[in-house]
C-alpha cells in the first residue's frame, strides 16, 4: 500500500512555545506550514511553566545585566554571541506576546508585573500568577491558529528524511489509526522539547521522551553538552513534580530536620536564591547526611507561611493546589516536602543563533533547524537560570522561524519517494511483530532508576561506568522487547515503546559525554573532580553515534565575550 | 508534621473498548493497594504498566496542566491526574468504576473522539482579536482591576470535563458548551480585545445556544481549574444587553420579563413572565397553566399582590441597572 505524501514549504515538529511562534511567522509570510506534534498543541509542556520568563525593562535592571547573570549562571559555558541577542530582544518578545493576549500579571500602573528569581541581580521575571507558561502556550497557539496554521495533532513524527547534507520533510503516523504519511517539504524546524523523563524523580510531562535527539542522533548527527540535565531544587516529595523557583522568588525559606535554614552553609548571600545547581545540591546534601525529613526522609522543608494568605492566594495558588492534591499539605499552614527533581535540559540539538542545525563544528545540515529545549544555542551553557527557558523557547522559536523565511526560496524541495519512510516502517514493525521476553515497563523503569542513581546530581567516574554499562545492557535487552497491543487504534503501548527506544539513545549520550568531563560545571557535578577546570573543559561537548550504536566524542569552543570568566559564587 | 504515607484496597471497575476489535465495551476489574500519595491518574498507570499494556488513555503533564487526562470516576468528570486517591475513597468508597468522559464518543478504553469539543472551541473566535504590534516598545497598559475582569476564564485547560459533564450538550448536539462559551468569555472580558461585538454578535444566535443553559451548575462542579463556566454565561448574557446585542427572542424577553416584573410587582408574576417570553407561543403551555391555576400555583394577572415597601425595590431595581432593554 503506498504512503500518501503531503507537500509544504516548511514542517514545524512540536507545538510548544518553539514551534507555535515559528509556525505563526511561516504562515504570516505567506509560506504553506504545517505543524506535526503527538498531543493537542494546547498539551505541549511549555503550558507547564510556572514561575516567570525573564526580560530586563524594568528602571533598576539592565539587558548587560540579564546578560551577565546567563552568563555566571550558566558556568561560562553559554556562547556570549547568542546571550546577547537572547537578552537583547527579549523584553521586545515579551511584549510581543502581551500584545497577542498573553494573560500577565499587572504592577499598580497597567505595566508587566515582575518577581525575582534565584541568580539574578534583579527582579526580572514577568509572570502571570504562577501560570506564565499556560497564558503564553495558549497566546501563541491562539494566534498561529488564527494565522491560519495548519496543525496535525496526535500525530507522532517518527522519522526526518534526511541525505546528502540535507533534510527534506518528516515520516510520522496518526496515533488514532497508524495511517503512515510522509512530509515532504523545503524546510523542517525541531522544536520537540527536553528529555528528563530519563530520570526516575522529574518534573516533566510523560510526553518529554526527547525523541526529536534520538531521531536527529540516529542519522549521524551530533548532539551537544547533552551531561548537562538541570535538577529543579523544588519538587515535590515522591513524584518530582515542580514547585516553582516562584516559591523561593516570593520569599519561601528551606529547612532541614534540625530546622536549620542551611542554605546559610552553601551560599550564604543569595540563600534560597542561589542558582539552581547550587541549592539542588544542597537539598541532596542534607539529605543525604541524615537531615531529611518527610516519610521517607528524603525531603526538605520548604516553608512559606510566614508570606500570609493573601499573598499566597493571590501569587501562588496553582502551587497551593499542587502541595494539597499530591502530599495533603497546605502551604498556608505548614511547610511542605521537595526535594530536587530533573528539570530541564541544556544540552540538545547544535545550532547557531539563526537555528540552523549542525552537522559538526563547521558544517549545517540544509534544511534543517531547531528551537527551544531541544535545541542548544547554547544560551544556557551548563545551567539554566530560573525564567529564561520559556524566554528561550519563545524568542529563538519566533527568530528561527524567520530564518526559515528568509532562506527557504533559495532551498529546492527535493522529492519524497516511498523508500523515505523505510526506517520508520521497520522501527513499527519491528516493536508490532518482535517476541521476546522484555516489556517496556522494566526497561524503562530500570534506566529511570540507574539514571538517577548514577547520573543525576551527584556523578563519580565510577557511577558513570555503571551507568554506560546498564544503558548499553538495556539498549541490548529492547532487541528483545514485546508489547501486548497489535491493534491500529491508539496504540499507546506501541507508542511508548518507541519512546523508550529513543530515551535508551539519548541517555547514552548523556552518560558517555559525562565521564570524560573530569571537571564540575554547572549541572555536571563530579565528586572526583569538583572544581571547574576552564583550561581543559571550558568547551562544548559534540557526541555523535555511529553506526554501530557506539558514541564518540568532539569538542567544539566556546563563544566567549564581554563577560570574564570569574569563579562562580553566590 | 503529621505526614504520613496510608494504603487502601481498592476494587476499580475499568471501561474497556477498542472501536476496531470490540462489537461492544466491556468492563474489566482490577484490586488494588492504593497509596494516599496516588492520584487517579497513578492508577491507569498501574493498569497499563503493571497488568495490560493496551490499556489506552491520554495524558501528559501529570500535575492539572495541560488536561488532556479528563475521565469519569463513578460518573462524575475529573481530571485524573489532580484528583488524590484519598478524596475519591472518601467520596464513593472502596468501589471505583473509571470511564471515559463520554461512553457514546469511545474510541478506545479512556480515549474518545473530542472532535466535538474542538469544533466548538475553534468556532467561537479562541484567540484576541486586535492588530498585534509585531515589534512592540510598550506594552498595553492594563490595571490589575481590568486584568481581573477575566475572573479566572483564562485558566481553562480544556480538559472538556465540563462539557461531557453538561446535560444540554448530551442532548443537544449544536449547543456550544461551558467550555466555549467560558473560552468566548475570556476574550470578550479582555479590555485589548477589538471583535467586542463581532463575538458577541455570534454569540447570540440561537444555533450556538448561549441562551439554552439549563443553569443547573454541573459544569462549575467539575471544573478542575475552579474556572466556574456558568458564572462566565450569565456574564455574557449580561454584556449582550451592555453592548446593545441583545434582540428580542424569547430567551431575552425572558430576562426582560423577569425584570419588568420586579419592577412592576416587586414579587414575580409567573404567568405574566410566560406570556412575555413566549408571546403567541403561550397557547401551547395553557394546559399545564390551568393545572397550576387549580392547584394555587399561580394567579392571574389581576390577583398579584405587590410587595411591601414596592417603591425601596424599584429604586434598587433603578440603581443596579445597567442597561437598556
Amino acid at each position: 500500500m503506498s504512503i500518501p505524501i503531503y507537500t509544504y514549504d516548511a514542517i514545524v515538529v512540536g507545538a510548544g512555545l518553539a514551534g507555535c511562534a515559528a509556525a505563526r511567522e511561516l504562515q504570516n509570510a505567506g509560506k504553506k506550514v504545517a505543524v506535526i506534534t503527538k498531543l493537542h498543541p494546547l498539551r505541549s509542556h511549555s503550558g507547564a511553566a510556572q514561575g516567570g520568563i525573564n526580560a530586563a525593562f524594568s528602571d533598576e535592571d539592565s539587558v548587560e545585566l540579564h546578560e551577565f547573570d546567563t552568563v555566571k549562571g550558566s558556568d561560562y559555558l553559554a556562547d556570549q554571541d547568542a546571550v546577547e541577542f537572547m537578552c537583547q530582544k527579549a523584553p521586545e518578545t515579551i511584549r510581543w506576546a502581551e500584545r497577542m493576549g498573553a494573560a500577565f500579571s499587572r504592577t499598580p500602573d497597567g505595566k508587566i508585573a515582575q518577581r525575582p528569581f534565584g541568580g539574578q541581580s534583579s527582579p526580572r521575571a514577568c509572570y502571570a500568577k504562577d501560570r506564565t507558561g499556560l497564558t503564553l502556550l495558549q497566546t501563541v497557539y491562539e494566534q498561529a491558529d488564527r494565522a491560519g496554521v495548519k496543525f496535525w495533532d496526535e500525530w507522532y513524527a517518527a522519522d526526518i528524511i534526511y541525505k546528502d547534507g540535507k533534510v527534506s520533510g518528516v515520516v510520522a503516523f496518526n496515533i488514532r489509526d497508524m495511517q503512515m504519511a510522509i512530509f515532504n517539504a523545503k524546510s523542517v524546524m525541531f522544536a520537540t522539547g527536553g528529555y528528563a523523563r530519563a530520570y526516575k524523580i522529574n518534573s516533566n510531562a510523560h510526553a518529554n521522551t526527547g525523541d526529536g535527539l534520538s531521531i536527529v542522533a540516529r542519522h549521524g548527527l551530533p548532539l551537544e553538552d547533552m551531561e548537562f540535565v538541570q535538577f529543579h531544587p523544588s519538587g515535590l516529595s515522591g513524584n518530582g513534580v515542580l514547585i516553582s523557583e516562584a516559591a523561593r522568588g516570593e520569599g519561601g525559606r528551606l529547612f532541614n530536620s534540625k530546622g536549620e535554614r542551611f542554605m546559610e552553609k552553601y551560599a550564604p548571600n543569595a540563600m534560597e536564591l542561589a542558582s539552581r545547581d547550587v541549592v539542588s545540591r544542597a537539598i541532596l546534601n542534607e539529605i543525604r547526611e541524615g537531615r531529611g525529613v518527610g516519610p521517607r526522609k528524603d525531603a526538605v522543608y520548604i516553608d512559606v507561611t510566614h508570606l500570609g494568605k493573601e499573598l499566597i492566594m493571590e501569587k501562588l495558588p496553582e502551587l497551593r493546589e499542587l502541595a494539597i492534591t499530591f502530599l495533603g499539605l497546605d502551604m498556608i499552614k505548614e511547610p511542605i516536602l521537595i526535594s530536587a527533581t530533573a528539570h530541564y535540559s541544556m544540552g540538545g540539538i547544535p545550532v547557531n543563533i539563526a537555528g540552523n542545525v549542525r552537522k559538526n563544528n563547521d558544517e549545517y545540515v540544509e534544511g534543517f533547524y531547531a528551537a527551544g529545549e531541544c535545541s542548544c544555542v547554547s544560551v544556557h551553557g551548563a545551567n539554566r537560570l530560573g525564567a529564561n527557558s520559556v524566554l528561550e523557547a519563545l524568542l529563538f522559536g519566533r527568530f528561527v522561524g524567520k530564518t526559515m523565511v528568509e532562506e527557504i526560496d533559495s532551498i529546492e524541495l527535493r522529492t519524497a519517494t516511498q523508500e523515505d519512510a523505510a526506517t520508520a516502517l521497520a522501527e513499527i514493525d519491528f516493536i508490532l511483530q518482535n517476541n521476546g521476553d522484555e516489556t517496556v515497563t522494566h526497561i524503562r523503569e530500570e534506566l529511570q532508576q540507574c539514571m538517577t542513581a548514577n547520573a543525576g546530581a551527584f556523578r563519580t567516574a565510577e557511577t558513570l561506568e555503571i551507568a554506560i554499562k546498564t544503558v548499553k545492557e538495556l539498549r541490548e535487552r529492547f532487541q528483545n522487547i514485546r508489547i501486548k497491543d497489535k491493534s491500529t487504534v491508539f496504540n499507546t503501548e506501541l507508542q511508548e515503546a518507541i519512546e523508550l527506544g529513543h530515551m535508551l539513545d539519548y541517555s547514552l549520550f548523556i552518560v558517555e559525554s559525562a565521564l570524560p568531563r573530569k571537571e564540575s560545571r554547572g549541572a555536571h557535578y563530579r565528586e572526583d573532580f569538583e572544581t571547574r577546570d576552564d583550561e581543559n573543559f571550558l568547551k562544548h561537548t559534540m557526541a555523535y553515534m555511529g553506526d554501530n550504536g557506539e558514541i564518540s566524542l568532539d569538542y567544539m569552543d566556546v563563544v566567549l565575550g564581554k563577560h570574564e570568566l570569574k569563579a562562580r559564587n553566590y | 508534621m503529621s505526614h504520613k504515607i496510608t494504603t487502601q484496597k481498592v476494587n476499580f471497575k475499568v471501561f474497556r473498548f477498542n472501536a476496531d476489535e470490540d462489537y461492544l465495551p466491556y468492563y474489566e476489574n482490577y484490586d488494588m493497594e492504593v497509596t494516599s500519595e496516588e492520584v487517579v491518574l497513578d492508577i491507569l498507570n498501574r493498569i497499563k504498566w503493571d497488568h495490560d499494556g493496551s490499556f489506552s488513555y491520554r495524558r501528559s503533564c501529570r500535575h492539572g496542566i495541560c488536561g488532556a487526562c479528563a475521565i469519569k470516576v463513578n460518573g462524575r468528570s475529573t481530571l485524573a491526574c489532580k484528583e488524590s486517591m484519598n478524596d475519591m475513597v472518601d467520596l464513593f468508597g472502596s468501589e471505583l468504576t473509571i470511564e471515559p468522559l463520554s461512553i457514546k464518543r469511545a474510541v478506545k478504553d479512556m480515549i474518545i473522539d473530542k472532535g466535538d469539543f474542538w469544533e466548538k472551541h475553534d468556532a467561537i473566535k479562541p484567540y484576541l482579536i486586535s492588530d498585534v504590534d509585531e515589534h512592540p516598545e510598550h506594552e498595553h497598559l492594563v490595571t490589575p482591576a481590568e486584568a481581573e475582569e477575566l475572573n479566572e476564564a483564562d485558566l481553562c485547560i480544556q480538559c472538556g470535563a465540563c462539557h461531557y459533564a453538561c446535560p444540554v450538550v448530551d442532548i443537544n448536539e449544536d449547543f456550544f458548551g461551558p467550555a466555549a462559551f467560558a473560552k468566548a468569555y475570556r476574550f470578550e472580558a479582555d479590555v485589548r480585545d477589538d471583535a467586542h461585538t463581532d463575538r458577541l454578535v455570534d454569540l447570540h444566535k440561537e444555533s450556538q445556544g448561549l441562551w439554552d443553559c439549563v443553569k443547573c451548575f454541573e459544569c462549575a462542579e467539575v471544573c478542575p481549574k475552579d474556572v466556574n463556566p456558568i458564572e462566565k454565561i450569565t456574564k455574557l448574557h449580561q454584556m449582550l444587553f451592555k453592548e446593545g446585542v441583545a434582540t428580542s427572542n424569547v430567551a431575552t424577553r425572558h430576562a426582560v420579563g423577569f425584570k419588568h416584573s420586579i419592577a412592576k410587582n416587586g414579587v414575580l408574576d409567573e404567568g405574566g413572565l410566560v406570556l412575555y417570553s413566549e408571546m403567541a407561543g403561550i397557547v401551547k403551555h395553557v394546559p399545564v397553566a390551568l393545572k397550576m391555576f387549580k392547584k394555587g400555583k399561580i394567579v392571574p394577572p389581576w390577583g398579584i399582590v405587590k410587595s411591601d415597601n414596592l417603591d425601596e425595590i424599584q429604586k434598587l431595581v433603578k440603581s443596579s441597572s445597567t442597561a437598556k432593554f
